[in-house]
């Protein structure tokens, strides 16, 4: 794995890992030390909390297991005051507990076990969108799919298609927030507004248009795909992670 | 109400005045011409019938009200007990004699019928049940034939059977007819259960002495309490089994003969709660074991595809260590490279594992929703390496209806299926996923190229830690993949199989009820 837009000491992103695993909050010390972030580690809940306030991070890494207060908890607390991005971990399967982290403001999450490669990438990702540094992204491309945010523009295979309004809206979120579960809730808010947050039957029908009209023939999504329950995840270009 | 039943209500006397006295007015016109004997003639046809519908009683008031009538209206003098000639008496004191004789041997001959049909009946349904009881119907059905046979054939209102739980109490296991009036019922069922009595079992003169249970009213055995129908406790020669309750209709009792039939259908139900009872404890014994050759099988499945990339991981990195500082930079990337995959196979393993055992212990039931298969796929297509992706075509019609499933679980299924043909077909061989709709089912597949399935295999493959016996190169795997695809499956209820391809290659099929049934 190289090392892209590695920070320069000095002004080096810092990420606060809260996490009750000893191996856990060592490995990833090293992981990003090596890549230059200076890197807080808290073993609680509580000690996470107390950490960021003393030194505001650029990104936090929160457990949702804690042995003290539950992550959950932790998210809810950080988010009253804390704008930056929330990236939570998790065991595999505890959908619920995924969801309501992202419905508590968490940003992004990541399965355990995950490779070094999956999780540098999100924090990557979450750091240029905040850094500002994302601002100047115009086209978005993945595959054969070349998206244009400013002239609302959107080629398969360099052909024109044609979509509405809303397919674009729902479309270039997805595809800004690319390779991050964006949540019904978000997506019913962001594109229709915050009184349509609970109408996810409506969402299905255009991500389902949508799909017919970008996806490749035979009814396989490869760009929007389904988190079921939670929302709806872009695809970009793919990187191997192992 | 049948019209027996109302000439039954009517008690059978209004009806004999009613029928004599119409007799009798039909009769008063030709007084002149008739002589008192022609009369009493006529009337004895009469008399044998009111003896056929309505008993011996009847039919000898019928005798007396007729011998009345023709004293009265048809010897002279009219209108008066006494009469003119002592040969009238002498006629009429043979007419009633001959009457009364009548009636009463008409009389007895219907008993003696209605008996034979009773008969008939009893055993036409004890034939019924016992059949029934070696024709291996399920427990459920067998329960509630022997409660609807009490309620239809014994005249019952309502009927309940209940099972002597371990715990000595009774479980109600099937019933029939009307809803339970009180809440006596269980606990006087209890009751029965712990002192193997009957309660309010009506006495019977063709049971004998030795065939009746014990027996106690309702009150003796709980206070305060009123049985509104019988108890009859399930006896075997190992023990009690259960209870049979029957609640007669308000006011009537059971069919005549009704005790009988109730000890009888009581029999019946006793030997097939036995069965059922042993045939559970077997089915238990037969659990325990094979749960206790599965726990072998996994241990020793856990310890070899858990600790075998462990010790490729532990040597690889212990090499690199001793190897120390003058180690070359590309082999510790390519042995890094070569740990990363063996840690990927230890968490699939690890992962198929406990699925498992989630999916056995009911802990990762189904959630459904709808969804359109090609999202599924979609996710399929994603967890596929990037490497492999090239090898698998998707020809999924554009139309399929909407599904109800779990995504994650059909997702992961589907995988699987992937992830087998993959690995037991060569690299240049291509896999194909396809749907379609057939009837009410959904049936998604995975065809490969490869060597396909012997066809003494073919139920086997879907057994836990089955591995193919081929003579082909045996993936590394924990032989769990196809039993949780099994699984998953089952808990949607629809179905899996696999079918041969021609000329080679194997079909792993998915078949789900589009109406969807995932509990």
């Amino acid at each position: 794995m190289n090392i892209p837009n590695t920070p320069s000491p000095e002004r080096s992103p810092r990420i606060l890992v809260i996490d009750d695993e000893e191996q856990i909050r060592r490995a990833l010390r090293s992981i990003l030390q090596a890549r230059h972030y200076r890197v807080d580690t808290a073993a609680t809940g509580e000690e996470g909390v107390s950490l960021a306030m003393d030194h505001t991070p650029d990104l936090i890494i929160l457990d949702l297991t804690l042995p003290d207060i539950s992550g959950l908890e932790v998210a809810a607390q950080l988010r009253v005051w804390y704008e930056g991005p929330i990236v939570v971990l998790s065991v595999r399967d505890a959908d619920a507990d995924k969801i309501a982290a992202l419905d508590l403001g968490a940003d992004d999450y990541l399965t355990k076990p995950f490779s070094a490669g999956e999780i540098l990438a999100r924090i990557r990702a979450h750091l240029r969108r905040t850094s500002g540094t994302e601002a100047s992204v115009r086209v978005i491309t993945a595959g054969n799919l070349v998206i244009d945010l400013a002239k609302r523009a959107v080629t398969v295979a360099g052909r024109p298609v044609h979509l509405t309004r809303t397919e674009f809206d729902i479309l270039a979120l997805l595809a800004r927030y690319a390779d991050r579960v964006v949540t019904s809730r978000m997506l019913l808010e962001q594109v229709w507004g915050p009184d349509y947050a609970s109408d996810t039957q409506t969402l299905r029908v255009h991500v389902s248009h949508l799909r017919q009209k970008i996806e490749p023939a035979g009814g396989v999504p490869r760009y929007v795909l389904t988190e079921p329950g939670v929302g709806f995840r872009f695809v970009g270009d793919q990187e191997e992670h192992s | 109400m049948r019209p027996s039943r109302l000439l039954t209500a009517l008690g059978g006397y209004p009806l004999v005045l009613l029928v004599v006295g119409a007799a009798t007015a039909i009769l008063l016109p030709f007084r002149s011409v008739l002589s008192p004997a022609q009369v009493m003639l006529l009337y004895v046809p009469i008399i044998v019938g009111l003896a056929r519908s309505s008993g011996v009683r009847a039919s000898v008031a019928a005798a007396v009200a007729a011998t009345l009538a023709v004293d009265l209206l048809f010897v002279p003098p009219y209108y008066h007990i006494t009469v003119a000639s002592p040969v009238d008496w002498v006629t009429l004191v043979l007419f009633l004699g001959v009457a009364v004789a009548a009636g009463l041997q008409t009389g007895r001959m219907r008993q003696r019928e209605r008996a034979a049909v009773q008969r008939q009946r009893e055993i036409a349904l004890l034939n019924r049940l016992s059949s029934r009881l070696v024709s291996e119907e399920s427990v459920e059905s067998m329960a509630s034939s022997i409660v609807h046979e009490v309620v239809a054939v014994l005249g019952a209102d309502r009927a309940a059977l209940f099972v002597r739980t371990p715990g000595d109490s009774s479980e109600l296991l099937a019933q029939a007819g009307a809803p339970e009036a009180g809440l006596t019922e269980h606990a006087l069922a209890d009751w029965v259960i712990r002192n193997d009595k009957a309660v309010a079992l009506p006495s019977s003169e063709d049971v004998p002495v030795e065939l009746r249970p014990v027996t106690v009213a309702a009150d003796e055995a709980l206070s305060g309490t009123v049985a509104d129908g019988t108890f009859v406790p399930l006896q075997t020669p190992d023990g009690l089994e259960g209870v049979l309750y029957a609640r007669p209709l308000a006011g009537a009792g059971l069919h005549r003969g009704g005790t009988r039939q109730l000890l009888a259908v009581a029999n019946l139900a006793a030997v097939f709660l036995e069965r059922r009872r042993l045939e559970q404890a077997a089915a238990h014994s037969n659990a325990l074991r094979e749960s206790d050759r599965l726990k072998a099988t996994l241990v020793s499945s856990v310890s070899h595809e858990l600790k075998t990339p462990l010790a490729a991981v532990m040597a690889r990195v212990t090499g690199l260590i001793e190897e120390g500082e003058g180690c070359d930079a590309a082999r510790v990337q390519s042995e890094l490279a070569a740990a990363s995959e063996d840690l990927h196979r230890l968490d699939s393993s690890i992962r198929d594992l406990v699925d498992v055992s989630r999916l056995e212990s009911d802990a990762w039931r189904p959630k459904p929703d709808l969804y359109e298969l090609g999202e599924v796929l979609g996710t399929v297509a994603e967890r596929i390496p990037v490497s492999q992706r090239a090898r698998v075509t998707f020809e999924v019609p554009p139309d399929l209806p909407e599904v109800w499933v779990d995504f994650a679980q059909l997702a992961r299924a589907i995988y699987n299926l992937v992830e087998n043909a993959l690995l037991y077909t060569s690299v240049e061989e291509p896999v194909t996923v396809g749907a379609r709709v057939l009837g009410g089912d959904l049936l998604v597949w995975v065809e490969d190229r490869g060597p396909g399935i012997p066809e003494e295999e073919k139920q086997q493959v879907f057994e836990k830690f089955y591995r193919g016996s081929t003579s082909g190169p045996s993936p590394a795997g924990t032989g769990l993949g196809l039993a949780i695809v099994r699984e998953i499956v089952r808990s949607h209820g629809g179905h899996v199989w696999v079918d041969d391809v021609q000329p080679s290659g194997a079909r792993f099929v998915l078949s789900l009820p589009l109406g969807g049934t995932a509990t």
